[in-house]
């Protein structure tokens, strides 16, 4: 990695860090190793174990999120946190977007929406990037961010109208013939709509029409079976107050008006255990000490923030192995 | 049957529809989704261009193509001709066929060529190439002062045009990434 790219690396960490503290952020420092991680059924926990000195062993593993951790903490009365630090995902691709153990900026604020949680990370980009030198930055974001809602985009990019499809796998299979996407019995409804929403609307999302320049867009309001930890939109409870972010061909954030409610949140955790499970995936027990916080949390929104990624739009570089210090593949 | 995790660049993919040659690839994992792979592909019989999402659990036809090192010859109204360097074999492909590639093929050069029951389907040219500027406008005074990353057009031998730091000079090598088309650095 070249100096300037760490130079500029290290930067965009303390400016990201001189944001929240400057609103009154707390920096809390989760653990990376935990009992229970996270379980979504595509993310791979790193596995490992933790023995005391007198032989007793427990089961660990490193965090794909601070996630669980953090709402414990909002639990404690906290209101204002962020969390920045590695995170680890096992089994993904090792390609120009993805490193197994990359840096992830996380935050919660009690008593706001999902628009003021698209509101203030639009203001850390912009801020993060005016403070840092970034003369190669051709993606530096300037114009304002745009929000589309996914049937917006769906309607925008693909022309199809996505309400009436909701839930409705045949229909769906239907639509995804009609673009010429391959079909399998396999298919549910989401990866349907993934062949349709990969191949026609998220490579065009970060930019603006004639894909000369970035346009950074957030995405919201998922349909409800794409809500992880996520809360129906109480205007219409087939979606879910979710956000993510895309700048030119990276999506830097992922984003949630967090749901409180334990006893939806037990029924999509045995839910992800099920589709863990048949997709012959090990299966672990639900964090009953989260579960306990979450009634506590309060109203809360937060958002997951990829640092590798934003520095590679300020590097002007398209590979993640440019802005790390030392790529995957120097390290394995 | 094969996995969609097996797809790269000028493999070849059958289904009802015939034979499809990927010209681009890229995994993807949404927030929340499975794993899939984002492919652009061309039908090699119509010659229509599709983008295409598998899932990477699907399985799907990869049919068996040959990978020949081959060297272009000539381009005349029929395409472009190359020649097969170990059987002295000649192939020719449509300007379409090859595409934006073509403004790289010079006489002589040596590229893997895809092909399938002798029809070749895909170029693949040397990821970098030096070529010799032939025409570079003279840097104003003042230009240079405001910041080290400003470009300017200049042409190559073929005619071809790129952008390219302010110290370049006619005369010069320079080495041009055949993939995004850009300047790399200068011929060493």
């Amino acid at each position: 990695m070249s100096l300037p790219r760490l130079k500029l690396r290290s930067q965009v960490v303390k400016r990201m860090r001189q944001f929240f503290d400057e609103r009154g952020y707390l920096e809390v420092q989760t653990p990376r190793l935990v009992g229970l991680p996270g379980q979504e059924p595509y993310l791979e926990p790193m596995w490992s174990s933790v023995r005391e000195q007198d032989g007793a062993t427990y089961k660990a593993a490193l965090i794909s999120s601070p996630e669980y951790a953090m709402k414990r903490l909002l639990g404690n009365d906290l209101d204002k946190i962020y969390d920045l630090g590695p995170c680890f995902r096992n089994e993904e691709p090792w390609d120009v977007t993805h490193d197994p153990e990359f840096l992830m900026l996380e935050w919660y604020r009690k008593q706001i929406g999902i628009q003021a949680l698209m509101d203030e990370t639009e203001e850390l980009v912009r801020f993060v990037s005016s403070q840092v030198e970034a003369p190669q930055a051709p993606y530096l974001p300037i114009g304002p961010f745009r929000r589309l809602t996914v049937s917006e985009a769906m309607k925008l990019y693909a022309n199809m109208d996505l309400l009436p499809l909701l839930g409705d796998r045949e229909k769906m299979s239907e639509v995804c013939r009609l673009h010429e996407q391959s079909v399998q019995e396999t298919d549910t409804w989401d990866d349907l709509f993934f062949k349709l929403f990969l191949s026609e609307v998220e490579p065009y999302l970060g930019w603006n029409q004639d894909h000369s320049k970035c346009q950074p867009t957030f995405l919201w309001n998922y349909p409800l079976s794409m809500a992880a930890l996520a809360k129906a939109n109480s205007i219409d409870e087939r979606f879910a107050l979710r956000a993510e972010l895309y700048i030119g061909d990276l999506e830097l954030s992922d984003g949630f008006a967090e749901l409180t409610d334990s006893v939806e949140q037990r029924k999509r955790f045995q839910e992800e255990q099920a589709l863990r499970r048949s997709l012959g995936k090990e299966v672990w027990p639900i964090d009953e000490r989260f579960m306990e916080a979450l009634p506590r949390m309060g109203n809360a929104a937060g958002m997951a923030f990829g640092v590798d990624r934003l520095v590679m739009l300020l590097a002007g570089t398209d590979s993640i192995s440019d802005v790390m210090p030392i790529p995957v593949r120097k390290r394995f | 049957m094969a996995s969609p995790n097996e797809i790269k660049k000028n493999v070849v993919i059958q289904d009802a529809q015939g034979l499809w040659v990927v010209s681009e690839f890229q995994h993807v994992n949404p927030g929340k989704g499975g794993s899939f792979v984002r492919t652009r592909m061309k039908n090699i019989q119509s010659g229509k261009v599709l983008e295409r999402t598998f899932k990477s659990a699907e399985t799907i036809d990869l049919v068996a193509v040959d990978h020949r090192r081959m060297q272009f010859l000539y381009k005349d109204q029929s395409g472009y001709t190359f020649m097969d360097n170990e059987n002295y074999e000649q192939a020719t492909m449509s300007e379409e066929d090859v595409g934006e590639q073509g403004k790289y093929l010079r006489e002589g050069l040596e590229v893997h060529i895809t092909a399938y029951e002798g029809k070749p389907l895909a170029v693949e040219l040397p990821k970098k190439m030096a070529f010799k500027v032939i025409e570079a406008p003279e840097v104003v005074a003042g230009n240079t002062a405001s910041g080290g990353n400003m470009t300017k057009e200049v042409t190559l031998e073929g005619d071809l045009k790129i952008r390219a730091p302010m110290f370049i000079k006619a005369g010069e090598e320079i080495i041009v990434n055949t993939e995004t088309g850009e300047y790399v650095e200068r011929a060493k």
